[in-house]
């Protein structure tokens, strides 16, 4: 082994890890995400103090999806939580299955992560300017989708600096 | 990645298939734990001992009175008071307003339904207080109900369009209104005071989402405010109020607390 080659190693096998701590991550944002819609379901306060005000957040009209034939609701009331669980179950499937070794799925991470990541800046702007409001959980659930997209990010500067 | 060989086995597949069924399980055990006939009903909320119901208050007797009459139907000497906090721009609200229908319809005068404005002071409900007011304004010719289905029954139509105030003067027109009136009315004082009291009487109880609803003074969670849930609960409050010996006839049988 040369002195070079040593550091190619070891950013070989950097690039094999983050998709299985992408997995994790996406978990953590599974577990949030199923938070929430049960706290939905059960018409209960989710834990909240400080700075937050998750009521107004989760009460919004912004925090659940309803469809309309007409004025008859057809959907009515699913939260959006429940496309989030969704949304990190695909990521974490992509990430696993990369991890595991199939080249094809870490690409479709990064457009899952990059689309979240994209919602979550929307999320987050309704809170901050149009319900002025925060909720910690889908602050928490933005951070998680953040470090999806940086993962993906980081992944790819790895991958140029091996090839 | 891309030196890692393709792998054959089936350990993703089994972590994807257990990580989906802890979810779907998971999920849907915490949820159903919290159904109506399991451990939420109301009776147990009385009795201070409901663990998975924390949000379920009894009305303290010094809380604001809200807007005095209030707004209510059936009779107001009924062993069971239903009093329900709305906002006319919240979705929720409008898809609950049919059960409320069906409700008051199967109970008539055995109960005694209060609506209560509670217009929430955010952006996104921007024309939610004038609503309440309209509302009130047409109880001053005794037509707050008709105004408040209106409301209700088209809110997708009047949320979305800039000339809202013109959809409701049609709509005025529509419940037969006195409008030269009704418009007068909306923009008094008296109109606007009573939606006031009823939101101070929201912010007394902590009620923090719309639509919130009480039966007997103690909240219902919102996964019980269907037309199955508010039977059930009912049907055991008219049951615990009736005098020893008489039964009063639950209206849903099948859903009569044991």
């Amino acid at each position: 082994m040369t002195e070079t080659e040593a550091p190619k190693i070891e950013e070989k096998s950097t690039i094999a890890k983050l998709p299985i701590l992408a997995a994790l991550v996406a978990l953590a944002g599974i577990a949030d995400a199923i938070f929430l819609t049960v706290h939905h379901y059960n018409a209960e306060p989710v834990p909240c103090g400080g700075p937050f005000d998750c009521e107004m957040v989760l009460s919004s009209p912004y925090s659940t999806l309803s469809g309309f034939v007409g004025n008859v609701p057809v959907i009515g009331d699913m939260p959006l939580s429940i496309f989030g669980a969704v949304a990190y179950f695909i990521a974490f499937c992509f990430a696993i299955l990369a991890a595991f070794g199939d080249r094809r799925t870490w690409p479709l991470f990064g457009v899952q992560s990059t689309l979240m990541a994209t919602f979550a800046c929307y999320l987050f702007y309704l809170q901050s300017v149009v319900i002025r409001a925060y909720c910690q959980w889908c602050l928490i659930s933005a951070g998680i989708s953040a470090a999806l997209f940086i993962i993906f990010i980081i992944s790819i500067f790895v991958k140029r600096r091996t090839a | 990645m891309k030196n890692t060989p393709q792998t054959k086995s089936n350990a993703p597949m089994l972590i994807i298939g257990a990580v989906l069924v802890i979810a779907l399980l998971g999920g849907w055990y915490l949820i159903s734990s919290s159904k109506p006939g399991t451990n939420s009903n109301i009776a147990k909320a009385n009795n201070g001992n409901s663990a998975s119901t924390p949000k379920q208050p009894t009305v303290p007797a010094n809380a604001p009175q809200g807007a005095t009459p209030p707004n209510q139907t059936g009779s107001a000497t009924a062993l069971v008071t239903i009093e329900e906090f709305a906002d006319f721009q919240c979705p929720q609200c409008a898809a609950t307003h049919p059960i409320m229908n069906e409700i008051k319809s199967t109970y008539g005068s055995r109960i005694r339904f209060i609506y209560r404005n509670y217009p929430l002071d955010i952006p996104a409900h921007d024309k939610s207080y004038d609503a309440s007011v309209a509302a009130e304004a047409a109880g001053m010719q005794n037509k707050f109900w008709d105004m408040q289905n209106m409301l209700f029954s088209n809110q997708k139509a009047w949320t979305a369009d800039p000339n809202f105030k013109q959809i409701w003067k049609d709509y005025a027109q529509k419940i037969g209104l006195d409008v030269p009136k009704w418009e007068n009315d909306m923009a008094g004082i008296a109109a606007r005071a009573r939606v006031d009291e009823d939101k101070k009487r929201a912010k007394g109880l902590n009620v923090s989402s719309t639509p919130t609803v009480f039966i007997n003074n103690v909240e219902i969670p919102f996964a019980q405010v269907n037309v199955a849930g508010l039977k059930q609960i009912i049907d055991a409050e008219l049951q615990k109020a009736a005098p020893q010996g008489q039964q009063p006839a639950p209206a849903a049988p099948a859903n009569a607390v044991k």
